[in-house]
C-alpha cells in the first residue's frame, strides 16, 4: 500500500529542490538563541510562516504557490537552548550530538577543509539555520526583511550571526545563493560547468513520484530480468515511517517529535575553479579522448546537457544522443538523463570507478556483474541515498585560473540518519574506494586530495574496454577541487514538531 | 581493547544453541561448503579477509586439569569469529541487506535469533553478545581483502610477463603491456592508512600508541642509567 | 573438520583460566590487562611469529545470551499455551546458562602446517606468550616447543565452517605482492605516455629494482602500518 504524507506537516524543502520550481535565489542564515522564553516566542512567530510540502497544483493537499519560502531546522545545540528535555534530547543520534566541526576527522575535512579556515559564522555557536528561496531577489529581500522584523520582537532572545564570506571577502550577516546564468538565462549548472541534481532519491509519497521514479529510485529487475525502478521506502528521509529494513528509524521521544522530520546536513563548499580548470586544461592535452570527454569522466555525465556517460561514452556516440534527445518527449527526456545503470558498463570504461555519480549512487553496480549476488540489486547503495538541496553561490568566469573569489556550492542533504547516508557516503565512497576495489583512490570531484603533512597524491584511473587495444588512462597527482568552508548538522522538525518546540509543549513522558 | 587493526575489524559473536540442534546447524555449514553458490553473496561482498564458526558442544570445553572444574552447561555454543573492512557500525546495512538469507542460515537454530530483517533487533542480539577483542594483530594493517586479492594476480601477472616481453621489439613491448593494463587497471588502486572509521576507536589507539612511546622511552632511559 | 581452506589455516583455543588471583587482581582481569598492553601492529609480539595473516586474544568472562523475541523454533508453540498458564510463559525463557571457568580465546589464520606454526608461535614469543599463559590451567606443562603444540592441541576445537576471502599465498609472498602492487602502481603513473622504447627501458629498470623474480625481494613488513 502506498504511503500518503501528510504534505501539510511536512517543511517544504524535504520533498522540493525549489530551483526546480524557479526558486532561483536563495539566502541561508544562522542565529542564535538567548534566551529560551523570548526564543520559543521567536520560533512561534516564524512557525507561522513555514513553507510546507503543500503542493501547488490545486490538489487535496494544495496550497497557494508562495513568490518566497521559508524552513527551519536546529542543531542540538540549539535544540537544547529551546529547553527541549533532557530525555528527547538524549534521543538524538551521537552524529547530530556532536555536529560537523567535532566530526571532521571521520569527514575528511583536513587541510584546506579544517574547521580553521572556515567562514568566521562558524566560529560561535550556531543555533538554527533559515532558509529562505525566492522566484527573485526582490521577494528574497522581502522574506529577509520579515525574519529581520521578528528577530527585532525578540529583543535580543534570538540574534542573527554574522561571519559569512561573501564577494570580496566581506563579511556578511547571510549566505546567498543563486542559480548560475549564461547569457542571461538560468541554468541547473554549478561552477566547473556540470549539470547538477539529475539523480535525485524518490520515495514513497512523494507527490511526483510516479512520473520521476525512472532511476530515481532503487534500481530492480522485473521477472523478465529488464531493469526497473521502485521508489525508496519514505523512512529512508522522513522519521516515523518504515524504512528500507521494514522498521521505524531510531528518533527521538515522543514520536511528535521526530515523525515527519529528517536531519540536514549543510554545507558550503567553495570551488577550486582555477585549480579545476588548470587541470583540465594540463591532463586533457594528454588524455586520448580530449578535454571535454575527460571533463564528463570525472562526473560521468557530459558538461554540456549531462549526457550520461554509461549511454554516450564517447563523442560519437554522444552526438548520436543528442539527437535522440533533441526529438524526445520531455517525458523521455527525463528518463534519458535519470536512468543510469552501469550493468553494462562493469569495467568502467564509459564512466568510471571513481567518477562522480558512480560513487554517489552506484545502483546495482556493487554486485561487480554477478547477478543476484544480493539479496537486492541494490543492497549496498539503498541505505545511502541522500536528498540534495541547496544552489550555487557567488560568481566565476568561464576559463578562469585563480581559486581566489567566493563561489561554489552550498549544500544541503537530508536523510533519516546523518551517519548511516551522509557521512558513510563522505568517508567510504568519496574519500576513500575500497567498495569500489579502488584501495584509496577518492572520488574525482569531491575527494579531499593531497591532504594535509604531504600525504600521498591522489590518482584515479580511466578504464578502457578490455577488449580493446588500448592503454587506460592515469589521473595523478589531482589537485583539492572542492574545499569545505563552513557546516553543521541540523534537524529539521515537522510542522506539529516545530509548534510544539515553540510552545515548550515537547514532552517523552 | 582493539577490535580494529588497521583495515580490518575483529568480531566475536557467541550465541546459545540447543545441544539437539547442533547437528543440524553443523549439516548446514557442510552443506554451505559442499554447495556452489551459497556464499557467493559473500565472495561478492568482499569485505571479509577470513570468519569462521565454531560450534563448541556443551560438553566439549577443554578441561586440562584435575583442578578444573567441569563445565556444566544446559546449551553448546556457537563462536564466531570475522575479519572484515570497515567498522561494524557502518557495514551492518551491508551485510543484511547483501546476505539476509545467509545470515539467517547460520543463526537461525540459535536461541531467541530475531532474523536479519529488520534490521535493529539483530543489530541488538549481534551487538549484545559480542565479545570485545583484548588484542588484534593483522600482518597487512594497510591492505583491505580486495587489496591482498589484486596484488597475487598482478605479482603473476608481472612475472609472467616479463618472462614474455624478454625479447620483443619496443613496439611488440608496448603492445603487450598495454594488456597487462587493461588486465589489472581495476586492481591499482592506492594503498594508504584506513580512514578514521570510529572516532572513539582513533582516540584509543592515539593513546595507547604515545602510553606504548613513552613506555619505550623510559625503557631506553633505564638503560642509559644501567649500562 | 572445516579448518583448513587450501593452504590456510583456521586455529580456534579455548584456555580455561585458573580461578585465583594476584593482589586484588583475578587472573582472568591480569590477562586482559597485560593483552592490553601489548605492543600494535609491527609491534605486537605476533608480528614476529611467521605466517600469521590475522590473530586475536579474548578472555571469555561467561556465557550469556541478549534474549529476544524473535523466531525461536518453539515460541509460537509457547506463545499460544502461556495464554492458559503463567508457568509456562516463565518456561519459554531461554535457560540461565553460566561457565564454571573463564576462558581465554585465542584465534588465528596462518598458512601451511599447524604444528609447524605453532613450533614457531613458542620460538617467537614464548616470553610474552608465557607472561599470559601462566594463569591457564595445564600450562605448567608446557617448557619447550614439543609441549606446547600438545597444550594448544588440547584446546583447540575444529571450525565447522571456514571462509576463506583472501588467497593462499605464504605471508611473506602475500607482503611481497602488496609491495609489488603498490610499486607497480607508481611506476604505471610515472611512465604514463612514454614512447615505446623508453617504456621498456623504464620497465627493465623496474623489473631489476623490485627484483620481480626474486621471491625474497623487497616486501612490506608484518604489521607495517606506514608507507615511505
Amino acid at each position: 500500500m502506498t504511503a500518503v504524507l501528510d504534505l501539510f506537516d511536512i517543511q517544504g524543502e524535504v520533498t522540493r529542490a525549489y530551483a526546480r520550481f524557479g526558486f532561483f535565489y536563495s539566502r541561508y542564515l544562522l542565529l542564535q538563541i538567548k534566551d529560551g522564553a523570548r526564543g520559543r516566542d521567536f520560533i512561534c512567530a516564524m512557525a507561522a510562516q513555514v513553507t510546507t510540502a503543500a503542493t501547488w497544483d490545486g490538489g487535496p493537499q494544495s496550497a497557494p504557490r508562495p513568490d518566497s519560502t521559508l524552513n527551519i531546522s536546529f542543531t542540538y545545540a540549539g535544540l537544547k537552548a529551546l529547553g527541549i528535555p533532557r530525555a528527547s534530547l538524549a534521543g538524538f543520534p551521537a552524529d547530530f550530538v556532536m555536529g560537523m566541526r567535532a566530526r571532521r576527522e571521520i569527514l575528511g575535512d583536513d587541510g584546506p577543509s579544517h574547521p580553521d579556515h572556515w567562514d568566521p559564522v562558524w566560529k560561535q555557536p550556531v543555533h538554527v539555520l533559515v532558509s529562505i528561496n525566492a522566484l527573485s531577489t526582490e521577494a528574497r529581500e522581502q522574506r529577509y526583511q520579515a525574519v529581520l522584523g521578528m528577530l527585532a520582537n525578540s529583543e535580543d532572545g534570538v540574534v542573527l550571526l554574522e561571519g559569512h564570506r561573501g564577494p570580496g571577502g566581506a563579511l556578511l550577516p547571510y549566505q546567498d545563493g543563486h542559480v548560475v546564468f549564461e547569457n542571461g538565462q538560468p541554468t541547473s549548472k554549478e561552477h566547473f560547468g556540470y549539470t547538477d541534481g539529475i539523480g535525485e532519491p524518490i520515495f514513497e509519497g512523494l507527490p511526483d513520484m510516479a512520473e520521476r521514479v525512472w532511476g530515481r529510485g532503487k534500481q530492480v529487475y522485473d521477472s523478465d530480468g529488464n531493469v526497473n525502478w521502485l521508489p525508496l521506502e519514505t523512512g529512508e528521509f522522513l522519521l516515523g515511517h518504515y524504512d528500507e529494513a521494514h522498521e521505524y528509524p531510531p528518533a527521538p521521544m515522543p514520536n511528535l517529535l521526530s515523525r515527519n522530520g529528517t536531519y540536514t546536513v549543510y554545507r558550503k563548499l567553495h570551488e577550486n575553479v582555477g585549480s579545476f580548470n588548470k587541470y583540465l586544461e594540463e591532463q586533457g592535452a594528454k588524455y586520448p579522448g580530449g578535454k571535454e570527454l575527460l571533463a564528463a569522466k570525472f562526473v560521468g555525465r557530459w558538461r554540456d546537457n549531462g549526457a550520461p556517460l554509461t549511454d554516450a561514452p564517447d563523442a560519437a556516440a554522444k552526438q548520436a544522443w543528442d539527437q535522440k534527445y533533441a526529438a524526445a518527449s520531455p517525458q523521455e527526456q527525463d528518463r534519458m538523463l535519470a536512468g543510469v545503470v552501469f550493468d553494462d558498463d562493469q569495467s568502467g570504461a564509459k564512466c568510471p570507478f571513481s567518477a562522480h555519480i558512480r560513487r554517489i549512487n552506484p545502483r546495482a553496480a556493487l554486485e561487480f556483474g554477478t547477478k543476484n549476488a544480493f539479496d537486492t540489486p541494490g543492497a549496498l547503495a539503498n541505505r545511502r541515498r541522500i536528498l540534495r538541496r541547496g544552489l550555487p553561490y557567488g560568481e566565476s568566469k568561464p576559463g578562469q585560473f585563480s581559486d581566489d573569489g567566493e563561489h561554489g556550492i552550498v549544500i544541503m542533504m537530508l536523510g533519516a540518519s546523518i551517519e548511516r547516508q551522509f557521512e558513510f557516503v563522505q568517508q567510504q565512497w568519496i574519500n576513500y574506494g575500497n567498495d569500489f576495489r579502488a584501495g584509496n583512490d577518492k572520488e574525482i570531484l569531491l575527494g579531499n586530495h593531497g591532504g594535509p603533512h604531504g600525504a600521498c597524491p591522489s590518482r584515479a584511473v580511466l578504464p578502457v574496454d578490455p577488449n580493446s587495444q588500448d592503454a587506460p588512462f592515469f589521473l595523478c597527482n589531482i589537485p583539492r577541487l572542492v574545499t569545505t568552508r563552513g557546516g553543521d548538522y541540523f534537524f529539521t522538525p515537522s510542522m506539529t514538531a516545530l509548534r510544539m518546540i515553540a510552545e515548550g509543549t515537547v514532552d517523552p513522558t | 581493547m582493539s577490535n580494529i587493526a588497521g583495515k580490518a575489524y575483529a568480531m566475536n559473536v557467541v550465541t546459545p544453541i540447543r545441544w539437539y540442534f547442533v547437528w543440524l546447524n553443523k549439516l548446514i555449514f557442510w552443506l554451505a561448503i559442499k554447495i556452489p553458490g551459497v556464499l557467493t553473496g559473500l565472495i561478492t561482498l568482499s569485505l571479509i579477509h577470513y570468519a569462521r564458526w565454531v560450534i563448541v558442544s556443551r560438553n566439549d570445553f577443554p578441561h586440562l586439569s584435575p583442578e578444573q572444574p567441569r563445565e556444566e552447561l544446559k546449551y553448546s555454543y556457537m563462536f564466531f569469529f570475522s575479519n572484515f573492512n570497515g567498522s561494524w557500525d557502518q557495514y551492518v546495512d551491508s551485510f543484511t541487506f547483501s546476505i539476509p538469507g545467509g545470515l539467517d542460515l547460520f543463526w537461525k537454530w540459535n536461541i531467541r535469533y530475531p532474523n536479519s530483517v529488520p534490521l535493529m533487533p539483530f543489530h541488538n542480539y549481534i551487538r549484545y553478545n559480542q565479545v570485545d577483542t583484548n588484542h588484534y594483530y593483522n600482518a597487512t594493517p594497510l591492505a583491505a581483502s580486495n587489496d591482498v586479492k589484486a596484488a597475487a594476480a598482478i605479482m603473476d601477472s608481472l612475472q609472467s610477463f616479463d618472462k614474455a616481453v624478454a625479447n620483443l621489439s619496443p613496439e611488440e613491448f608496448q603492445k603487450q603491456y598495454f594488456a597487462v593494463l587493461r588486465k589489472h587497471q581495476n586492481d591499482l588502486g592506492d594503498m594508504q592508512p584506513t580512514p578514521i572509521v570510529s572516532l572513539a576507536a582513533h582516540e584509543v589507539e592515539m593513546r595507547r600508541k604515545r602510553e606504548l612511546a613513552q613506555h619505550a622511552h623510559e625503557h631506553d632511559h633505564e638503560g642509559e642509567l644501567h649500562g | 573438520m572445516a579448518d583448513k581452506s587450501g593452504n590456510a589455516f583456521a586455529l580456534t583455543c579455548f584456555c580455561p583460566i585458573k580461578s585465583g588471583h594476584e593482589g586484588e587482581i583475578a587472573f582472568a582481569d591480569l590477562i586482559r590487562y597485560k593483552l592490553i598492553d601489548w605492543g600494535l601492529d609491527e609491534d605486537s609480539p605476533m608480528a614476529k611469529v611467521p605466517n600469521t595473516y590475522l590473530c586475536r586474544y579474548y578472555v571469555l568472562d561467561d556465557v550469556y545470551s541478549q534474549s529476544l523475541p524473535g523466531t525461536d523454533f518453539y515460541d509460537r508453540w509457547y506463545a499460544f499455551w502461556s495464554i492458559f498458564s503463567d508457568d509456562v510463559r516463565r518456561k519459554a525463557l531461554p535457560y540461565e546458562d553460566h561457565l564454571k571457568s573463564k576462558y581465554l580465546v585465542f584465534s588465528a589464520n596462518l598458512h601451511g602446517d599447524l604444528d609447524h606454526w605453532l613450533r614457531g608461535m613458542w620460538r617467537h614469543a614464548q616470553g610474552p606468550l608465557r607472561d599470559i599463559w601462566q594463569y591457564c590451567y595445564g600450562f605448567e606443562m608446557v617448557n619447550d616447543e614439543g609441549s606446547f603444540v600438545q597444550y594448544m592441541r588440547k584446546c583447540h576445537r575444529s571450525a565447522d565452517l571456514f571462509f576463506d576471502g583472501s588467497n593462499d599465498l605464504p605471508l611473506q609472498q602475500q607482503l611481497r605482492s602488496l609491495y609489488l602492487k603498490q610499486e607497480f602502481g607508481k611506476f604505471v603513473l610515472e611512465s604514463q605516455g612514454l614512447p615505446p622504447a623508453q617504456l621498456q627501458q623504464a620497465w627493465q629498470a623496474f623489473a631489476k629494482r623490485v627484483d620481480l623474480h626474486n621471491p625474497d625481494g623487497p616486501a612490506w613488513r608484518p604489521g607495517q602500518t606506514t608507507l615511505d
